[in-house]
């Protein structure tokens, strides 16, 4: 399996065991995590 | 109102449709645009084509019961999609120009043999037929109260069957690309509007939906979800074969990035939009809505009656992108891999019958419907095997992908019904039954084979 591909599925599965506020912070790491993957696709990976 | 934007839409459509028909020479500008079309309406059809109804209606209201995890689990699927496409879809696309592969069914049968395609286009059919019908009911349902639930139903297939037939491809793919941008700015009024009713962000208010896993969201809940959206690119015919329609490579590529970003705006505006009218309950502007579904409905009711009407039409726009698509895939797996012709003909053919059946199950609503459009995504996980097995793996021949086929479908089917899980989701299962089946056939087939030679 590819580094990159082991971060990511990685990286998306923290809220579950690290994030446990009572605000947006879930929804904001998702959405940041998620966007980032998309850049870094469009920058490297292709 | 409503019936003159309805018209207004069907117009447009069909204007467009008919400017497609123009270029319509051969077989593969029917079904797969020529493999002319530019990174940009490739992307917005791919988007069209996976978001449909359920984002506005069904994933609102996910959010709105369940908080932050429904965003979750619609962004593992888009990060697999991404990591699917930007390794695979390279691959499928050469493979397509080189072999002149149309269908999903092509590429099976380029590798394992013509009855795995034919097998394929019957199981797709199984799965996908009842899951566009429950997206008719649904937008029928949405419109029942103004011009009735039948009239309903026949609207939606007469235009669904119309914009394929006419143009195929690229009346589909450009009634995509330009309603698919009119989802996304509906998607970003509703929630400027529910932002201005909101008193405060105090979204400490929502308590448990705030992270996960919760008592909805369960690891096993959250699996069972996620696993068969997370291969949806690789598994779902009418998306793979979008694969096929790029010009070029950096069309390619430009389809897939677009289409990423698109995901992730319009996921995070619909499912924000679910948390916000959740917080509206919370400070008693909206109404408690036990029925998931009904959330949207509701809130449109809040509306001014002008934005209610743009968004009704935003997601009837957005299951009738996604059933056509389905269509034209249906009617090109049917034609081509199981009746083996090459006529445009009978494509279009097939595109009338197939609306007609997803029509006549729409209106009358059989009780295993919405089993199996539930089942729909888990059913196509039984071509996992196949699809990796094109690129990874030499073994594998018509008897064995055939079999992987039965054998992942009969497992979706009994462990649905029976229940009998043991805990695992069904996905995990009818991964693990057929790639078991595949490696096991395989290697009996080979075996059988050098016997025999």
């Amino acid at each position: 399996m590819r580094v990159d591909v082991l971060v990511i599925l990685l990286a998306m599965c923290i809220p579950f065991v690290a994030i446990k506020s009572m605000d947006l912070a879930t929804y904001l790491y998702w959405t940041v995590v998620s966007a980032l993957y998309l850049i870094y696709v469009a920058l490297k990976r292709w | 109102m409503l019936i003159y934007a309805l018209v207004l839409y069907l117009l447009i459509g069909t204007f467009i449709a008919v400017y497609a028909m123009r270029k319509v020479k051969s077989e593969e500008d029917y079904y797969i645009g020529g493999r002319k079309l530019s990174g940009v309406v490739s992307a917005l059809t791919y988007a069209a084509t996976t978001y449909s109804a359920f984002m506005m209606i069904g994933l609102v209201g996910l959010s709105y019961v369940s908080g932050v995890g429904a965003l979750g689990f619609e962004l593992f699927y888009l990060v697999g999609t991404i990591m699917l496409l930007s390794y695979y879809a390279p691959k499928i696309w050469r493979l397509g120009r080189e072999k002149g592969l149309v269908t999903p069914g092509d590429l099976l049968a380029m590798r394992y043999g013509n009855k795995s395609s034919k097998v394929l286009a019957i199981l797709v059919a199984i799965a996908l037929i009842p899951y566009t019908s429950l997206q008719v009911i649904s937008i029928s349902l949405l419109l029942s109260k103004e011009i009735g639930f039948e009239t309903g139903i026949i609207l939606s297939a007469i235009i669904i069957a119309l914009w394929a037939f006419l143009g195929g491809m690229r009346s589909v793919a450009w009634t995509d690309a330009v309603f698919g941008v009119f989802m996304l700015l509906m998607a970003i009024t509703a929630v400027a509007f529910a932002t201005a009713l909101l008193p405060s962000y105090e979204f400490s208010r929502l308590g448990e939906l705030l992270y996960v896993p919760n008592s909805f969201w369960r690891y096993e809940v959250f699996v069972s979800y996620t696993l068969p959206w997370f291969f949806f690119a690789l598994t779902n015919p009418q998306v793979v074969q979008r694969i096929f329609i790029p010009k070029d490579e950096t069309s390619l590529k430009r389809m897939v990035i677009l289409f990423g970003f698109f995901g992730l705006l319009y996921t995070v505006l619909v499912t924000f939009l679910g948390l916000q009218l959740r917080l509206l309950t919370e400070f008693g502007v909206f109404p408690k809505i036990a029925d998931r579904d009904l959330v949207t409905p509701k809130f449109l009711e809040l509306m001014p009656k002008e934005f209610n009407v743009a968004i009704a039409i935003s997601i009837f726009a957005a299951a009738i992108t996604t059933a056509n698509s389905i269509v034209l895939t249906l009617a090109s797996m049917f034609s081509r891999d199981v009746i083996k012709t090459r006529s445009v003909v009978t494509g279009r053919v097939f595109v009338v019958a197939i609306t007609i059946a997803i029509a006549l199950f729409a209106i009358q609503r059989p009780a295993y419907i919405v089993d199996l459009a539930v089942m729909s995504s888990t059913i196509l996980l039984c071509q996992l095997p196949l699809i990796f097995g094109i690129f990874h793996w030499k073994m594998g021949a018509d008897f064995s992908a055939t079999a992987t086929l039965f054998a992942g479908f009969t497992t979706a089917v009994a462990l649905y019904y029976t229940k009998a899980t043991l805990g695992i989701p069904i996905g995990v299962w009818v991964i693990a039954i057929s790639f078991a089946t595949f490696f096991v056939v395989s290697m009996i087939e080979k075996r059988f084979k050098l016997e025999r030679s």
